[in-house]
């Protein structure tokens, strides 16, 4: 079986959603950051035991308030991944806020949540700041080092077959 | 006409095609790229997958902005619309905004880039606050639980030098005190320190006597050279107004460190402290102070770390001291508005100066001391004034029992925690109440707060010591608050604890008698 499916990456800019991408569909990484306007796409076919799927992945500009993404971009999406970057409080202090937003529009679509840079933290620290905030993610991961991208697409798409 | 111009203007950036529910491009104009006829949409780009959901809305039109698409190298912005037609094909309009948006992709880049920086300074200074704040309070109950030991030793000492004893005893006696007096001084730069670094060290201008405050550490620090066998010189200029305006604990404080530092060093030879000013007729002056000595004097490469906390030239307790004092007269320097100046040879001594300007204050005339009028006496019944401790810790209790015996002109009651000692209150009259803040059942504070709201006006309107070996500003923020009329640390100043009793009672009987007469009127 081969299916194609959505997959957006949300959250604030300068979390690494397009690094994490990179990383992924390229298995490279650059320290210069440059900003994505609009939306950058790219495509990977991914297999899961025998089946295979297309994972057609929507990087989209980050914003910190996610009420302003355009539901264009975010229209027939199989699944949100919502990255935030570890080293900086302030784009996952409102990831409460921003999940009840996707869960009132989108309630349909799954969302995993991705603490981006963890080279650069202390993972316990992070741990207990979303404890506090009562939120679970799914992975804390680093594009730079390649810790956890390939296992985060990966578990997305087993989940993406699973749900089809 | 309008043909060439459509075709000039319009067709170089804007493409049309139409595709099939299957993605297979059903007709294109080829003006932007070359797209097959019957070929898969989504061969040319991933972004033709989402065509697939287009199909399958409601909606007839959508658009998708600044869409990122590379086509041989060139990475263009497109802005995708697509319109479902009633034959079921979709019409998909590309137009080429690459431009605009490459202008909108350099502002952008600025803006996230500053505001990205902005957000990790922040939360930098954020940690380092947290940071500061944590040793802040580390140091304040560090110096608390020295404190508190040492309250005990530096009072009993006091107390033991008064008795009966032999010459070497004194003597040793007096080694002991000076050593817990440093100490104090290095629990104080502590305290000091961490206020400064807290932002939390005000300068208070006030008038003073400046020409009596300097000759006083003149002659302080003349005696201290002879005790070294070091030789002293004094001067200061004439010129100097008798009476200036400025914080002259502070000046005092950076003056002492220095001095104190230039004996420190010096084994022969010379200390000189000279107090000069360039200007006489002016609203604000230049008063510049300077410490030269002939000590060891500070190698070239190590003048600039002297002012660090905790730095201290040749080997640690060599010199003693916490190696703060540098750091702390830099630091109040600045405060002062004012910068540390330091030119040294090694082998040769050391100079360092500062220049604070001082406001001439309008009255230069002296004014006659009043002659303080000892409260030594007796109350209203003719009974020694009667004052009520609140201290838990045992040695404490003698410490102050046996400062008070000694004194002799007061009588004192001692309670253990504050509930006690309202119950005293309720049971006793007395003249005034020391409380030590940190005690179990009720604290100082809440006890003050009790006390300043009782229903008697007699208890009500006590005047409250607190003394405590707690020294941080908030601490003695939070006892104004609760109604506390003076403010001591420990280890206790006997002579200071007794001077504040005598005053806060002169004035709590001044407003005592005001009050019965006011009540005898009415």
């Amino acid at each position: 079986m081969s299916v194609s499916k959505k997959i957006v990456l949300l959250g604030h800019f300068g979390v690494g959603k397009s690094s994490l991408l990179r990383r992924f569909v390229e298995n490279n990484f650059s320290d210069n950051y440059v900003v994505t306007i609009g939306v950058h796409i790219m495509k990977k076919e991914v297999s899961v035991n025998t089946n295979k799927v297309t994972l057609i992945i929507w990087d989209v500009e980050g914003t910190d308030d996610f009420t302003k993404y355009r539901p264009s971009y975010l229209m027939g999406a199989s699944s949100f991944i919502y990255v935030f970057d570890a080293s900086r409080a302030v784009t996952y202090g409102d990831l409460k806020y921003n999940l009840s937003h996707l869960n009132d529009k989108y309630p349909q679509v799954p969302v995993h949540i991705i603490g981006n840079k963890v080279d650069l933290v202390d993972k316990d620290e992070i741990m207990t700041a979303l404890k506090a905030q009562d939120v679970q993610h799914s992975y804390l991961s680093s594009a730079k080092t390649g810790e956890n991208v390939e296992q985060l697409f990966n578990d997305v798409a087993a989940q993406l077959l699973k749900n089809a | 006409m309008l043909d060439t111009l459509r075709q000039d203007f319009f067709n170089k950036t804007t493409q049309l095609l139409i595709v099939s529910r299957e993605l297979k491009v059903v007709d294109s104009d080829q003006n932007l790229f070359s797209i097959k006829n019957e070929s898969d949409i989504t061969e040319f780009h991933p972004f033709f997958y989402s065509l697939m959901s287009v199909f399958e809305e409601a909606q007839k039109e959508h658009t998708f902005f600044c869409v990122q698409v590379e086509v041989l190298g060139k990475l263009y912005f497109l802005d995708i619309k697509t319109i479902l037609r009633e034959d079921g094909t979709l019409v998909v309009i590309l137009n080429d905004l690459t431009e605009h948006y490459k202008t909108v992709h350099q502002i952008k880049q600025v803006r996230n880039e500053s505001i990205i920086g902005f957000n990790i300074t922040q939360e930098l200074n954020q940690e380092l606050e947290i940071q500061r704040s944590f040793k802040n309070k580390f140091l304040a109950n560090v110096s608390h639980e020295i404190r508190t030991p040492l309250n005990s030793i530096v009072g009993f000492l006091s107390v033991l030098e008064n008795t009966d004893i032999t010459r070497e005893q004194l003597d040793i006696l007096n080694i002991v005190k000076d050593s817990s007096k440093n100490l104090v001084t290095i629990l104080d730069d502590l305290m000091d320190i961490s206020k400064i670094e807290a932002g939390k060290l005000e300068i208070k201008k006030r008038r003073f006597d400046f020409k009596e405050f300097v000759e006083v550490l003149g002659k302080t620090y003349q005696l201290r050279a002879d005790e070294k066998r070091l030789s002293f010189e004094f001067d200061m200029n004439a010129k100097l107004p008798r009476f200036l305006v400025g914080d002259h604990l502070r000046i005092n404080q950076i003056i002492v460190n220095l001095l104190e530092n230039a004996l420190k060093y010096t084994h022969q030879g010379t200390i000189k402290f000279r107090v000069t000013t360039d200007s006489q007729n002016a609203r604000r002056i230049p008063v510049t102070f300077e410490v030269t000595d002939t000590g060891i004097g500070i190698p070239k490469e190590k003048i600039d770390s002297i002012f660090d906390s905790f730095t201290q030239l040749e080997k640690r307790g060599l010199f003693g001291g916490s190696g703060l004092g540098l750091s702390i007269v830099k630091q109040l320097t600045q405060l002062l508005e004012s910068d540390l100046e330091v030119s040294s040879v090694e082998g040769e001594g050391s100079t360092f100066s500062f220049t604070v300007y001082m406001g001439v204050s309008h009255n230069q005339k002296r004014e006659k001391k009043e002659k303080v009028k000892k409260t030594k006496s007796k109350n209203a019944t003719g009974k020694k004034p009667r004052i009520l401790l609140g201290e838990d810790v045992e040695v404490n209790q003698l410490l102050m029992l046996r400062l008070f015996v000694d004194q002799g002109d007061y009588s004192i009651d001692i309670a253990k925690d504050g509930e006690r000692v309202l119950q005293f209150l309720d049971r006793q009259a007395y003249d005034l109440v020391i409380l030590d803040l940190t005690m179990p059942i009720m604290d100082g504070l809440d006890t003050a707060v009790q006390i300043r709201s009782h229903a008697n006006s007699k208890i009500s309107k006590l005047p409250i010591v607190a003394l405590t070996a707690r020294t941080a500003q908030e601490e003695q923020d939070a006892a104004k608050e609760a109604g506390m009329n003076a403010y001591l640390t420990k280890p206790i100043d006997a002579e200071l604890l007794f001077e504040t009793i005598d005053r806060l009672l002169t004035r709590y009987k001044r407003k005592d008698k005001e009050l019965s007469s006011t009540e005898e009127e009415e």
